[in-house]
């Protein structure tokens, strides 16, 4: 996404638009354009706008709306007393996101990024997990960490410690819930980086190689700027979706124990959806974009100045 | 493509089947067990062979699916024209929103003498008008295991009181046996807890007027008590371990397996604890009973009342009169003894509950006829916003996370937010 946006700024823009007055080029436009325009305004853009005005009433989701409350809904989960809760947990898979899974995803890139029969079956099994539906992932999880039946307590047997019940504790259950995220999704940025590296031409690497240059200044300075672009897209990638993460979480705690490993978008679901409360739901699910929209504005910028540097 | 394939011919086939009959009429039902899914289908197709050109369809969700899909089902053009109902908040919100058909113009005499008058009222809303028929009743009960009572030298008799019940936990856990199963992770049994105390503690008027959002509420002296009650037990650790991660079905199970000497669950637990177990036995009857729960001190409800469930059918807007005709039917004596006999549930129509033979659920019928006040679960009687709060603070207060004060104030403001 932001690479495109880094397209658009580099190309002149006036004759760009002078190319869209043309009217040889307003034909495919009116061709192509109306089919994912139409999909985007009413499964995207439409139902945005509906949570947005659901936010703005009392709601449960029967009938029609008429008890107009302002901004009741907004002050309702600003002070709900596991709101912040759910902020935290969703800033820590955000920070777990940016620090572990992905420089995970760029080490397995860079040792997998040659084209042997082995590198390509490993690389084929890191990226499994990823293919996996969320639901049946969290179900696996769920039974691994299940401290009576597990994975868990045998592997806490053979080495004759006791280990506590991950799920059912609210420290462990969160640094749990972060070991499915990063497994379930860094085979799918090593992917992104494979494909950046496998674009690099050859005969540069082969020069620096010739000039002397070690492997680790190879990837410092050759390989690292050379991928620029996908490592712009697959940071973006894991910010918002680590800030709308939700079906990893609810069949492997449901928010708990006692709601201490919701997310945002579980906090949403299990306080506004299940409660039929559809305007709290909604005040939720309009903070959540906005914060999205602050980061893909504020990402974008910094990436201008980046490129123009 | 194959999906596309798949789903124009179920339409194709759902249209056919819709042509074909005259009246279409659609139960949107909840169970699962194979054996009553056998049953109804029994019944319905009785019924369509004496009434040729009515069309009976039975559709089953499972319990959450259900919650999740209803309320869209019901403001489409899809909705069923019957459907199962839990009674309380939910079935009022969906009155007040207009999605049902007032019945009490068709309902015979006759339906309304079988469900009886506590039937009738449970499916009557506040404002005056019959949406639905009551199918059966439920209570939450104390299961427990006589053989680890026995192992750890235990007289139930001993348990009648709550500080004997704490003795009798402490006793079950000095012989190495987990005194209680709990699935915390649903909240709902948590809340089962707390709202026994309630109902020991408050008592029915008292619930009530809380429930209205009248004087101090739920933050009155009776609802805190039922909480710091709560509190001494959870003090002594006396769930399994892992409680707060695990569902209902895994602490059925686990009470099942004989791991946990006792169980706060409603009478279905009979079945469900045998189908959650390693073994799918379960608990044989004979090791197998049920503890009256403890009595407090100083409680104001009496000593009779019972807490469980009292659900039915609901008809959604378009229903017919066929549909009601048939679900009269369906519901009478004649077609409900069959569901009594297999024990599924305990059906509410008068003469169907003789068939019962199981020990068990004819003690809780007796128990449910002979009640004072049989309180609806709190988590459906205060409607979903307040009963997921009741529900979370229980679950808090099963963990010791949560003061007996705070988790009474967070119901009531719960209380005053709906107001």
């Amino acid at each position: 996404m932001a690479s495109t946006v880094s397209t658009l700024s580099d190309s002149p823009s006036v004759p760009r638009k002078r190319r869209y007055m043309d009217r040889r080029s307003l034909i495919p436009l009116l061709v192509f354009l109306p089919p994912s325009l139409i999909l985007f305004v009413t499964f995207v853009a439409l139902p945005m706008v509906d949570a947005a005005s659901f936010s703005f009433f009392d709601w449960t989701g029967y009938g029609p709306m008429t008890d107009f409350v302002g901004f009741k809904n907004y002050q309702d989960v600003i002070f709900h007393r596991n709101f912040g809760t759910a902020v935290r947990n969703s800033l820590i898979v955000v920070a777990v996101s940016m620090l572990i899974q992905l420089p995970l995803a760029m080490w397995a890139a860079l040792a997998l990024a040659g084209t042997a029969k082995l590198t390509n079956a490993i690389r084929t099994l890191f990226f499994l997990p990823y293919m996996l539906a969320e639901v049946a992932a969290g179900l696996i999880w769920k039974f691994v960490y299940d401290g009576n039946y597990g994975l868990v307590p045998i592997i806490g047997d053979t080495i004759h410690v006791k280990m506590p019940f991950l799920l059912a504790d609210k420290f462990w259950v969160i640094p749990a819930i972060m070991l499915v995220i990063v497994w379930k999704y860094f085979g799918f940025h090593m992917m992104i980086y494979i494909a950046g590296l496998q674009s690099i031409p050859n005969e540069v690497i082969e020069a620096a190689r010739l000039d002397g240059v070690k492997k680790w200044q190879v990837i410092r300075h050759i390989k690292l700027p050379m991928i620029w672009p996908s490592i712009v897209v697959s940071v973006f990638f894991s910010i918002t979706g680590a800030l709308q993460l939700f079906d990893v979480i609810i069949p492997l705690s449901n928010g708990g124990p006692n709601a201490a490993s919701h997310t945002i978008v579980s906090f949403l679901y299990a306080f506004g959806i299940l409660r039929m409360k559809l305007g709290f739901g909604g005040a939720v699910s309009v903070l959540l974009f906005i914060a999205c929209v602050i980061v893909a504005v504020v990402y974008r910028r910094l990436l201008f100045t980046a490129e123009k540097d | 493509m194959k999906r596309i394939a798949l789903a124009a011919m179920l339409g194709l086939m759902a249209f056919a089947s819709a042509v074909q009959a005259d009246t279409v009429v659609k139960y949107l039902n909840i169970a699962t067990i194979p054996g009553e899914i056998e049953l109804m289908k029994k019944a319905v197709a009785t019924y369509e062979a004496a009434h040729p050109g009515v069309k009976i369809e039975l559709p089953s969700l499972e319990n959450e699916a259900f919650k999740a899909k209803l309320t869209t089902l019901l403001q489409s053009p899809d909705a069923p024209d019957v459907f199962h109902s839990w009674g309380g908040g939910v079935f009022y919100e969906q009155a007040k929103a207009g999605v049902l058909r007032p019945i009490e113009g068709v309902l015979s005499q006759q339906a309304k003498d079988d469900e009886g008058q506590a039937g009738l009222a449970a499916f009557t809303a506040p404002d005056g008008h019959v949406y639905g028929i009551a199918r059966d009743v439920a209570e939450v009960v104390l299961w427990y295991n006589k053989k680890l009572f026995a192992q750890a030298g235990l007289d139930p008799a001993s348990m009648k009181t709550w500080d004997g019940f704490l003795e009798g936990v402490k006793k079950l856990q000095a012989a190495g046996i987990t005194p209680l199963a709990l699935g915390g992770k649903d909240k709902w049994p948590a809340h089962f807890w707390w709202a026994k105390l309630a109902v020991r503690l408050a008592g029915k008027d008292e619930f009530n007027a809380a429930a209205a959002g009248q004087g101090d509420g739920f933050s009155g002296p009776d609802f805190v008590k039922a909480g710091d009650t709560f509190l001494s037990l959870a003090a002594l650790h006396p769930f399994q371990e892992g409680f707060q991660a695990a569902t209902y079905g895994d602490a059925s199970g686990y009470f099942g397996d004989g791991k946990a000497a006792m169980h706060l669950m409603g009478d279905w637990d009979y079945g469900a604890m045998k189908d959650n177990s390693a073994t799918k036995q379960g608990i044989p009857d004979a090791d197998l009973g049920i503890l009256p729960f403890p009595t407090v001190d100083g409680g104001k409800g009496d000593p009779t009342d019972t807490l469980g469930g009292l659900s039915g059918y609901l008809f959604s807007k378009n229903a017919s009169d066929e549909a009601v005709k048939f679900m009269e039917w369906y519901n009478s004596s004649e077609v409900q003894k069959d569901f009594a006999a297999a024990a599924y549930y305990i059906p509410i129509t008068k003469g169907s509950a003789d068939a019962m033979t199981n020990p068990f659920k004819v003690q809780v019928a007796k128990d449910i006829n002979g009640a004072h006040w049989h309180a609806l679960f709190f988590d459906q009687a205060l409607g979903p916003a307040v009963g997921g709060v009741v529900n979370d603070v229980s679950a808090e207060l099963a963990d010791n996370q949560i003061s007996a004060k705070d988790a009474a104030d967070q119901i009531k403001q719960a209380v005053d937010d709906g107001k």
